[in-house]
């Protein structure tokens, strides 16, 4: 850990500039999450003539600046998604070129994720956190001269983004059983929230952890070139989960979008054993029908409490 | 790092014509199987698939069809409904497909052993059976009685007859087609009219089914008269695929994915499933 | 696997934007002389002689008698009919084609005295069965080739099946409805890059509806900050001939206002 002047972290991040592609994200309305998993790349380009396969290139070596601590959770609990059962391969050849640098006011024991932290104390001094090895060696190779310090004293700053579903999330338990009850035990809400979901999929291009996509294949006009593409789905789109023959397994907004909290807070948690969620605020904040999953989070879980049928546990 | 997306290119050696809209594919790569070290002789568990595919029309799910135990091709058996199938049927022999896989758990072979086993399927659902059917002729003496029941709307709709006429002489064939025909020999009506006539020992019998939707939805009523418990119910189901691996999402049915948990489950683990 | 296609084109009533984009691709095509075999460029009465064509493309939308009679001695000759832009096009969804429908809009709009000559412009679909339309005003190149490579390559074309709203985010746009302004990106079907929100306009649907367009949670919201006036004036410039769409609106704007959450 080291202590540094404004002077010293304009350095750092000129040096850092020169070095790598630099993508400062702090004010982006997307999630970091395209930067390792893109709203559509091509994934294989196939040529008629040789019948040969190539992938694209990886991209450069490059920086990701300015992520709040949510997100560096996020892109931790990402990379474990990305790696069931088998590593991702197109998210991982960007992932692994990427140095994760977190920018945060906010006071925190354990680092969520990220190479290196950045914590401001005051107007002009910030702590500088190591987390991986790869972080501290672009540290001691941009700023060679710097002395380690002992733990300077940050203001602990709170983050009031959701607070009470970052709550609930602590009781990832809790969430699931709840969540899977209301599908049965709670149909007003559901169908409530039907009515009003547009089915437009922000919430989901806005989620630092949703991930599912769609593979799209074209055969070039010339006829001499197919690509495969892939691109970001969402449960809440139609055609997700229809079948070869028509028949559609989720026929319905009340289905697209349950499915939605089902994947994020039951068979996310069977499989990760947490939520895959981190409560950014995302999602509240961009859906256009003002649908607030922390909202809808806490109506479930109180209906779930009070509910007569909360003895009837799943598995 | 392997690219887990990334198929292998597979020469069709064969191409059999099983009804108007049902290709027969029988692929080889590189001289034999093209996959997997084989365990215990066989190349894939019955009830596996692969993600077949061509070139700029996609990837899609197929039941593999042939042998388990052979190590010159595999078959797949390919009914057209849209894109993916759509080019393949205008494939000829000598011509590449894409494949990965083998994907997906397969039906529990250990499990039953030693056991009557009832095969119920309908239409298009057959290959996974086949290839159930060949292992168990393979290994004829660890059943008892084995019944296949395969209905269709018309007996142009029954797959794979030269197959199933050669297996009636290791297992017992119902054949049944929904409405009369002339010419027709076998049974009318649907698969479950013909399972009333199956004399079964529920405490000693597994049951595999791969059918089309709606007859996996009536698969209660049709078993449940039996007496066979929900656990030795094995069902093949069908959801819509991207990734095979687990990640795509589009799978997903429950708690479960299709493609790597599934796509056999018993029905005690998914009768209970929300979608 | 992939045979020589012959596309026809033809260009009904339309204004230049659609001119431009076609011409490109026509170009293109011209180079791909192996692939496609291009035939009847412009509009000739009696050019219509020669076909059978595998796909024929219609631009703009016919407007008097003759030229409706045209479109259906083409509907016969033609494997296919692709309508491009959104005035040939915008009958939107294809639940809506099959010819009893078609004589209902008739009757609806007209009256039953309707007479085909020098009429209003209605989508080619209220003609002739269309197998796919190419949306947008002008339409969209992207889209426009993208359907030729389908259809090219054998493949049924197909619509988007998310809504303007996954482009507009890509496009990194601050989103109107969270700024009370009026917006049709939710229900209507994605590709167009959301070029008029990027450029500051609204989207007026001109892509058409998408698949289970939730025109009843739109309305919910726009009503939050707009009048019916406002709403209806908005659908004036897409929807207005196609009575499925006013009336799902309409049915939706009896609904009321709810609180804003
Ligand atoms: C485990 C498993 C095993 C299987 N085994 C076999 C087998 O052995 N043999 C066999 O024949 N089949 C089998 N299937 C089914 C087979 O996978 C499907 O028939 C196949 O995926 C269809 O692919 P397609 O690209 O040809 O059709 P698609 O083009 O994907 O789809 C056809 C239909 O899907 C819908 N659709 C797709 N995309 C869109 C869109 N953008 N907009 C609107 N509608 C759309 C339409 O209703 C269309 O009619 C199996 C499936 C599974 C899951
Ligand atoms: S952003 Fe809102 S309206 Fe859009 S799909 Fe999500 S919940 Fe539904
Ligand atoms: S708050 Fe919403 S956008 Fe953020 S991680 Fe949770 S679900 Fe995703
Ligand atoms: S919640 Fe829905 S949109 Fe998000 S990753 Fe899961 S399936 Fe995709
Ligand atoms: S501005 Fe319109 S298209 Fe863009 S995100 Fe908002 S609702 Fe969707
Ligand atoms: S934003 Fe809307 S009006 Fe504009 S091109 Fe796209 S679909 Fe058409
Ligand atoms: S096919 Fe992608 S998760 Fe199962």
């Amino acid at each position: 850990m080291w202590c540094i002047k404004t002077s010293e972290k304009e350095k750092l991040l000129t040096a850092l500039k020169g070095a790598y592609d630099f993508r400062d994200v702090s004010s982006s309305d997307l999630p970091p999450k395209k930067l390792f998993f893109p709203e559509r790349e091509i994934t294989f380009t196939h040529l008629v003539k040789d019948g040969s396969v190539t992938t694209p290139p990886p991209p450069r070596k490059f920086v990701l600046y300015g992520l709040s601590l949510r997100d560096l959770e996020a892109i931790t609990c990402l990379d474990e998604i990305m790696s069931a059962p088998e590593k991702d391969y197109y998210y991982f050849r960007r992932r692994r070129r990427a140095l994760l640098i977190g920018v945060t006011g906010e006071a925190f024991d354990v680092p969520p994720g990220g190479d290196i932290i950045i914590s401001s104390i005051d107007a002009d001094t910030s702590k500088l956190l190591s987390v991986t090895e790869k972080g501290e060696r672009a540290i001691k190779k941009h700023l060679p001269r710097l002395k380690k310090s002992k733990s300077p004293q940050a203001v602990p700053v709170k983050n009031d983004t959701m607070p009470d579903l970052r709550n609930l999330l602590m009781d990832a338990e809790l969430l699931k059983v709840a969540v899977e009850w209301s599908w049965h035990g709670y149909k007003k809400l559901w169908e409530k929230l039907s009515r009003e979901c547009l089915g437009c999929g922000i919430c989901t291009y806005v989620c630092p952890l949703c991930h599912c996509f769609a593979a799209e294949d074209s055969v070039a006009l010339s006829g001499d070139e197919a690509v495969r593409c892939r691109r970001w789905d969402a449960c809440t789109l139609p055609v997700f989960a229809r079948l070869g023959g028509g028949e559609d397994m989720h026929p319905g907004l009340r289905e697209r979008y349950y499915n939605w909290f089902y994947h994020k807070f039951v068979r996310g948690y069977l499989e990760f054993g947490r939520s895959e969620c981190v409560a950014c605020g995302r999602c509240q904040r961009d859906c256009p029908a003002r649908i607030d999953i922390e909202a809808v989070l806490l109506d479930i879980v109180s209906a779930y409490s009070k509910s007569a049928q909360r003895r009837r546990r799943y598995r | 790092m392997k690219n887990i997306y990334e198929p292998v290119t597979a020469e069709i050696v064969k191409v059999e014509r099983q009804s108007k809209d049902v290709l027969l594919f029988r692929l080889r790569s590189k001289g034999g199987v093209p996959f997997g070290t084989p365990k215990r002789g066989m190349h894939f568990t019955p009830g596996q698939f692969m993600l077949a595919g061509v070139w700029g029309y996609g990837e899609a799910p197929f039941g593999i069809a042939s042998d388990p135990y052979e190590t010159e091709y595999i078959e797949l058996v390919v009914r057209r409904v849209g894109d993916v199938t759509g080019a393949m049927h205008l494939l000829e022999k000598g011509d590449t497909m894409t494949l990965r896989g083998p994907y997906g758990n397969g039906y529990p072979l250990e499990f039953f052993k030693g056991s009557d086993v009832i095969l119920i399927t309908g239409g298009s659902g057959i290959p996974p059976i086949a290839s159930l059917i060949r292992y168990i002729i393979h290994n004829r003496k660890d059943f008892g009685m084995v019944h296949l029941v395969y209905g269709a709307k018309t007996s142009a709709g029954l797959l794979m007859k030269r197959e199933i006429s050669k297996w009636k002489r290791k297992i017992d064939v119902t054949l049944t087609v929904d409405g009369p025909e002339c010419d027709w020999k076998g049974k009318c009506g649907f698969v479950s009219d013909c399972l009333t006539d199956i004399k079964v020992n529920p405490a000693n019998t597994v049951v595999a089914m791969c059918g089309p939707g709606p007859m996996v939805d009536s698969i209660e009523q049709l078993v449940n008269p039996m007496g066979i418990s929900d656990r030795k119910i094995f069902i093949s189901m069908e959801r819509r695929m991207q990734c095979g691996v687990g990640r795509c999402q589009h799978c997903v049915t429950g708690r479960k994915y299709v493609c790597t948990d599934g796509p056999v489950f018993n029905l005690d683990e998914i009768d209970r499933n929300w979608d | 696997m992939t045979k020589r296609l012959t596309i026809a084109i033809y260009d009904f009533t339309d204004c230049e934007g659609c001119e431009v984009v076609l011409s490109t691709l026509k170009e293109n095509l011209l180079a791909l002389e192996d692939r496609f075999d291009i035939v009847n460029w412009r509009l000739a009465q009696d050019a219509c002689k020669d076909g059978p064509y595998d796909v024929t493309i219609i631009e703009g939308t016919p407007v008097t008698g003759d030229e409706i009679a045209l479109l259906k001695e083409l509907r016969e000759k033609s494997g296919a009919i692709v309508a491009l832009g959104a005035c040939a096009s915008i009958a939107g969804i294809p639940g809506i084609m099959d010819k009893g429908e078609r004589e209902k809009w008739y009757k609806k709009i007209y009256g039953p005295e309707y007479k085909p000559i020098g009429v209003d412009s209605l989508p080619l679909a209220a003609y002739v069965r269309v197998e796919h339309m190419i949306h947008g005003c002008p339409v969209n190149a992207g889209e426009l080739v993208r359907t030729i490579e389908e259809l090219a390559s054998g493949k049924k074309p197909k619509y988007r099946d998310y809504s303007v709203c996954f482009d507009c985010k890509e496009a990194g746009n601050t989103c109107r409805l969270l700024n009370d302004k009026i917006c049709f990106g939710p229900i209507t079907q994605g590709g167009c890059k959301a070029v008029c929100i990027s450029g500051g306009s609204p989207c007026y649907g001109c892509f058409g509806l998408r698949e289970d367009a939730n025109i009843d949670g739109l309305v919910r919201i726009l009503r939050w900050a707009s009048s019916p006036k406002e709403i209806r004036g908005h659908l004036k410039i897409f929807f207005n001939h196609i009575p499925e769409y006013k009336d799902a609106f309409e049915s939706a704007l009896k609904r009321g206002r709810t609180k804003r959450p």
